[in-house]
């Protein structure tokens, strides 16, 4: 099995993200889907480092560097601009991490969406604000440790789903998607950019340092919560009509995916009986939107 | 062709006249009527422009910003929690050097609720790098809004024009609405000709990481650009002038030469107190006026040279800096520092949270000064009831 | 540590921009930033041995034909076949394939059809290859004693490389074990005859009829030749060791065989007793079956020490052949000079004996007798030392030869089941193939290695979420009806639909087949892909691992970096 993915490349090496960084990753494979009449917003978030510091960059369409909340309004905006001076077949993507899309970014995000406006919006999710040294985010998962969660009081809310916020906006489209299916990947940002109006694509992006796990996991990590539930490939469009990419024929244990991560660690047994019970509810739940038995 | 308008009004048409590409606005007393006849104006056609609809302030400086990044001439409008809000953009648009036009109806700061005029939400944000004009009437409100466009896109700074609420914003005055021929003689046509922008055939990162190695000289040069722009400030309301026969300065001295006592006021204080020097006048006292246009960067080279004809300089200020006291007090004592001549400077505080500022107030601080050899403290507070 | 290289930045600003710009707009590229200094571990492409090629005494580069297979490249994949083995019609048929019991994919589903993959490259080979035509140009003559499989192979390198070789044979025809001992069934006339062809074409020249010791001697050949090698085989009948085993009706099994491949009809009995677990027993069983009579096969341990292969055991029980276990012969009745009963005790499994397996332990009392009017031994074969000179070390048993068919005597080599008694067919091949190259390191001085990487993936080593399930694709053959009466071939082989489909199934255990996951999934593009390779760009990769992690076929090593 081979996967068919662009073979060009829209970034150059040398980016300053950590080894094993699944949010550059997953920014090598948009744009190869998008390709070179794109600009890019980014936000405060890791990505505001990895582009490498002025005056460089490794993106090779525009990058506009923006403040922490404004990423979808700063696209609305770049596309507003573009518009008006008749330059139209222009993607402009956002690309925040969680603590910009779920917490500080949510407002402007809403916004965007409910205006409708023609953008793809990118929350490469790494579960916690990795950037600034590993803050607890409300994409931070039930149980998980973070320098604001200690191991002695985790976190003891469950993770806010962003994705069903998105889809409940009613945009054309809004999609799960993380790096072990890099097809996957590039057939949705392909799809993005195909359809006018808000999209939203969630990225399931793994931080090896924050999740305090080993690089080389980067990939294997996806695959695992994808197989486990954690983190089911789905797509919706005009917050109706469901599609769920990927159906694990057995689903396996969520310990397996919580085990590589040092995040984890510290769980209980019966920490992880309840992690699996949230997840088998959620599984149920989507599959009962989707009107999969 | 002149139309009775409201200040506000006077705005909208300065936008459409400049041929704004992109406005981004939310409402907020008493600056919605901007927003709602620009809304007229794309929705009938008369302005082609992109008008988002934001769900903030903050998502409206925000989208201009970046509206502008890709070139397009871009316009909002707010005041006083608006402002406020809009705080950390404004630090951005400035940053990074975008031309964007803001008019901001001056309006108290809550708690408690205000929607009245005062100083302090602009003055809040003098130190940003916005270029501040401080308008009269709804005439000069109009044209320093097509005058902002032309000035902040030479210098690469935004520029902010700012009118006091109902005072100006809610009261009608006639003006004369010139046509677009005649503006667009004056403001070269949209989009606007930066050294970098947001182009797929040109691709760069803005405002990546920049280290100590390199941000000091580009603050540098923010400077460097408000420097520039007294001088531009003044050739472009020249060429106005010349073009659509009315010009104001970036200050505007009355009856100065042979003043004894100057009063210096921004806004539209600076109206009153015009007729309050003409009295004083007729009753033999020698008083002078300096209407405060822009404030930003600051006109320290017109102050040094008109304040120090007087022995006294009143400066009236319709805004507190909490701790110390009147800002345009301050800033023209420090624009002052160092003549071999210093008049006596009086700094009267009046009028906020948009008590009303009357002439008689102003004749009885002229009074006051004139009698008065060296004021008793740094802020004179006029009104105050206790 | 510096990992930007400020001192660049500057020229690069003014180059560009002789001022500094108005903000921080970017003016270059990350490339100035060389991010490899990072790394602690290097990613290295590494192949490895798959356990298919470690397994195979040839060492047949199974991964490398089953990629070509997987291009569609018969030829290719028949060539590289034949450098390691030149017969793969022949073993694709008759090898016991150990290759296919270590395959990795046996773990996840079912091992790959490796010998049906070969045999059909064999045959495609043997119809399609361009023959090679004689090269003799080396002025050496070898002498090559017996034309089984290790003689053969032997005999096909040393041509190929320009030697002179003749090759005698005791019996009429050439091939040996493989001629006489291997049913045409499983192994058709025709097909050897197509490969010893081949060995004819490209110069060798074969005598038949000469039987060592008695037509031809060692002291002799070795004056007339440059080199010998004796590959004289196993062929003596072991003696079942009870009473009266000289009986009329008593065969032996290799004799048995040997009749009916040369194509006569043993006279024997309709009560056949088959006596022995190996191969042999099997043959001669199936062989028997196919002459019209049900014969039974006594064994004195249980199915599983059975030495032959289980399949052929599962395809004699198919054609309805029974299998006694736990019995052995304890003495022929005979009458009239004749076998009439063979008698019988039952056994036990005791304890394992130096063979690894569990040796049987007669049961007192448990004699029994069964009506027979034939019994075929087949106990195993022994080497047949008498024919050999006094001046060659042997073990006793076998002749004393290296890995490299190296004797005592300078100038004569050994190999194949007269050194290591009876063993597989590929065995034999593999002794003969380092045999000719010790021939030609004897006369050349060339040095001669072994070069398989030591380093073999396992199944541990796979990513095996890369890999879908996918059943063995069957081998089309006739149905036991149509068995009876005949020695057809049973098992038809692949067709080229087939024997893509099965090849497609190979993991290419530790070895790189350009699956692109490596550049797929590396997040600091430091994966340069060329039409033929990939390589790494030690400059920019951070060593994180993902590469190596996501190879699904352990194909990248990670080593840790010297300290700089």
């Amino acid at each position: 099995m081979k996967f068919e993915i662009p073979q060009k490349e829209y970034m150059y090496p040398g980016h300053v993200a950590c080894p094993g960084c699944g949010g550059a990753y997953s920014m090598r494979m948009a744009l190869k889907a998008l390709g070179e009449r794109t600009i890019i917003v980014i936000p405060a978030c890791c990505w505001s480092i990895i582009d490498g510091p002025f005056p460089l960059h490794a993106c090779k369409p525009p990058v506009f560097h923006t403040a922490f909340e404004t990423a979808a309004i700063a696209a609305s905006g770049i596309k507003a601009g573009l518009d008006i001076q008749g330059k139209t077949d222009i993607t402009v993507m956002s690309w925040a991490g969680d603590g910009g899309t779920l917490d500080i970014g949510i407002q402007a995000l809403s916004g965007a969406a409910e205006r409708n406006d023609d953008f793809i919006y990118v929350c490469y999710d790494n579960e916690a604000y990795m950037n600034t040294g590993i803050q607890r985010s409300s994409a931070t998962p039930w149980g998980a440790w973070t320098t604001t969660t200690p191991a002695e009081t985790p976190k003891s809310e469950p993770k806010k789903n962003i994705t069903e916020i998105m889809i409940a906006h009613r945009i054309p489209y809004a999609a799960t998607t993380t790096l072990a299916y890099p097809d996957d990947m590039i057939r949705k940002f392909k799809k993005a950019k195909s359809i006018k109006g808000t999209k939203f694509i969630h990225i399931f992006a793994p931080c090896p340092t924050g999740w305090k796990m080993a690089p080389d996991l980067m990939v294997k990590i996806c695959r695992l919560a994808v197989d486990s539930n954690v983190f089911p490939l789905y797509e919706c469009e005009y917050g109706i009509h469901y599609t769920i990419n990927h159906i694990p024929k057995k689903p396996i244990p969520v310990e397996e995916y919580l085990k590589p991560q040092g995040r984890f660690s510290h769980l209980t047994k019966a920490m992880i009986e309840h992690i699996q019970k949230s997840v088998n509810f959620e599984w149920e739940l989507l599959k009962q939107r989707a009107g999969v038995s | 062709m002149k139309k009775v308008i409201t200040g506000n009004h006077a705005v909208s048409y300065g936008a459409q006249l400049a041929r704004s590409q992109v406005i981004a606005a939310y409402p907020i007393t008493p600056q919605t009527q901007i927003v709602e006849l620009l809304s007229e104006f794309c929705a009938s056609g008369k302005l082609n422009a992109k008008f988002i609809k934001v769900e903030s302030e903050h998502s409206a400086m925000s989208a201009c910003i970046a509206a502008a990044a890709t070139g397009a001439r871009t316009f909002t409008a707010t005041s006083s929690q608006g402002l406020a809000l809009m705080h950390e953009m404004l630090h951005w648009a400035a940053g990074a050097r975008l031309p964007v036009v803001l008019a901001n109806v001056n309006r108290a700061m809550g708690p408690g609720w205000s929607v009245w005029t005062d100083q302090n939400d602009s003055l809040s944000q003098r130190d940003l790098g916005w270029l501040q004009f401080y308008c009269e009437s709804n005439q000069e409100v109009m044209d320093t809004v097509i005058q902002a466009f032309k000035i902040g896109e030479k210098v690469l700074l935004p520029v902010m024009v700012i009118l006091d609420a109902f005072v100006l914003s809610h009261t009608s005055e006639p003006v004369d609405i010139p046509d677009q021929e005649l503006v667009d003689r004056f403001l070269p046509l949209p989009p606007v000709n930066l050294p970098y922008k947001l182009d797929v055939e040109d691709p760069h990162a803005f405002g990546a990481l920049t280290s100590p190695d390199h941000y000091y000289e580009i603050r540098f040069k923010i400077q460097k650009a408000q420097d520039e722009a007294v001088q531009v400030a003044k050739e472009v309301d020249e060429e106005f002038k010349n073009i659509l026969g009315r010009g104001y300065g970036i200050v505007e001295p009355y009856r100065c030469d042979d003043a004894k006592l100057i009063l210096v006021t921004s806004g539209t204080i600076t109206g009153t107190a015009r007729i309050v020097v003409d009295s004083e006048r007729v009753k033999g006292r020698k008083v002078g006026l300096l209407k405060i246009r822009m404030f930003r960067p600051t006109p320290i080279k017109e102050l040094r040279e008109i304040l120090p004809r007087a022995q006294k300089v009143v400066v009236i200020d319709r805004n507190i800096s909490f701790g110390h006291s009147g800002v345009f007090c301050q800033e023209i004592k420090s624009a002052l520092y160092g003549l071999p001549v210093q008049p006596t400077i009086f700094g009267f505080i009046i009028g906020i949270g948009g008590r009303d500022v009357t002439a008689q107030d102003i004749e009885e601080i002229v009074d006051y000064a004139s009698k008065t050899e060296k004021p008793d403290s740094i802020i004179l507070w006029r009104g105050v009831r206790l | 540590m510096k990992w930007l290289d400020f001192e660049t930045i500057p020229k690069v600003i003014l180059e560009r921009e002789p001022d500094y710009p108005p903000w921080a707009v970017s003016l270059t590229n990350t490339l100035v930033n060389r991010t490899g200094s990072w790394r602690i571990f290097r990613p290295k492409y590494f192949d490895k041995t798959p356990p298919c090629n470690d397994a195979c005494p040839a060492h047949e580069k199974i991964q490398g034909y089953m990629e070509l297979v997987k291009q569609k490249k018969f030829l290719e994949g028949y060539e590289l076949i034949i450098e390691d083995n030149p017969f793969p019609s022949i073993t694709g048929r008759v090898c016991f394939h150990p290759c296919e019991a270590s395959c990795n994919r046996g773990e996840y589903d079912e091992s790959l059809g490796i010998h049906n993959v070969e045999r059909f490259l064999g045959d495609y080979g043997l119809k399609r290859a361009k023959a090679k035509k004689s090269a003799a140009h080396i002025s050496k003559q070898i002498a090559i004693i017996g034309s089984g499989p290790a003689g053969l192979t032997c005999a096909y390198y040393l041509a190929k490389s320009g030697y002179k070789v003749i090759v005698y044979e005791h019996f009429s025809l050439p091939g040996g074990m493989l001629r006489v001992g291997i049913p045409a069934y499983r192994l058709p006339k025709d097909i050897l005859n197509k490969e010893i062809r081949k060995l004819e074409v490209l110069g060798v020249k074969f005598k038949t009829n000469f039987t060592l010791g008695k037509d031809i001697f060692l002291d002799d050949l070795k004056q007339t030749n440059d080199a010998v090698f004796i590959a004289t085989g196993a062929h003596k009948s072991r003696n079942l060791g009870v009473p009266e085993e000289k009986t009329r009706g008593v065969y032996s099994g290799l004799e048995f065989l040997a009749q009916i491949n040369s194509g006569k009809r043993p006279r024997i009995g309709k009560e056949i007793l088959v006596i022995g677990g190996g191969n042999t027993a099997v043959d001669a069983a199936r062989s028997a079956l196919r002459l019209g009579i049900l014969p039974k096969i006594l064994y004195r341990r249980t199915r599983h020490e059975m030495p032959a292969v289980a399949e052929e055991v599962q395809e004699a029980e198919n054609e309805g052949i029974p299998i006694h276990f736990l019995v052995a012969p304890v003495k022929v009745i005979k009458s009239k000079g004749r076998i009439t009963r063979l008698e019988c005790q039952k056994m036990k499994l005791g304890k394992p004996d130096e063979s690894g397996r569990r040796r049987p332990v007669p049961i007192k009392g448990s004699n029994f007798r069964i009506k027979c009017d034939s019994v075929i031994c087949a106990i195993g074969e022994q080497i047949d030392l008498s024919v050999l000179t006094d001046d060659i070390a042997t073990t006793g048993w076998s002749i004393s030869a290296d890995d490299w068919g190296r004797t005592n005597l300078p100038n004569i080599f050994a190999g194949g089941d007269c050194v290591t008694g009876p063993k597989m067919v590929v065995d034999a091949i593999a002794a003969g193939k380092r045999t000719a190259l010790a021939i030609d390191s004897y006369f050349t001085s060339r040095e001669i290695k072994e070069e398989p990487n030591p380093e073999i993936t396992l199944f541990s080593n796979l990513n095996i979420g890369y890999f879908e399930l996918a059943q063995k694709v069957t081998m089309p053959g006739l149905n036991v009806k149509e068995r009876k009466r005949n020695f057809r071939e049973v098992h038809l082989g692949y067709n080229e639909l087939m024997v893509y489909k099965e090849a497609d199934r190979c993991f290419s255990c530790g070895v790189c087949n350009k699956c692109d996951n490596c550049f797929v999934f590396c997040p600091d593009l430091a994966v340069m892909k060329s039409d033929d390779k990939y390589d790494f760009d030690y400059d920019y990769c951070k060593g994180c691992g993902v590469c190596a992690y996501e190879c699904p076929r352990n194909a990248i090593s990670m080593e840790e970096e010297e300290a700089r």
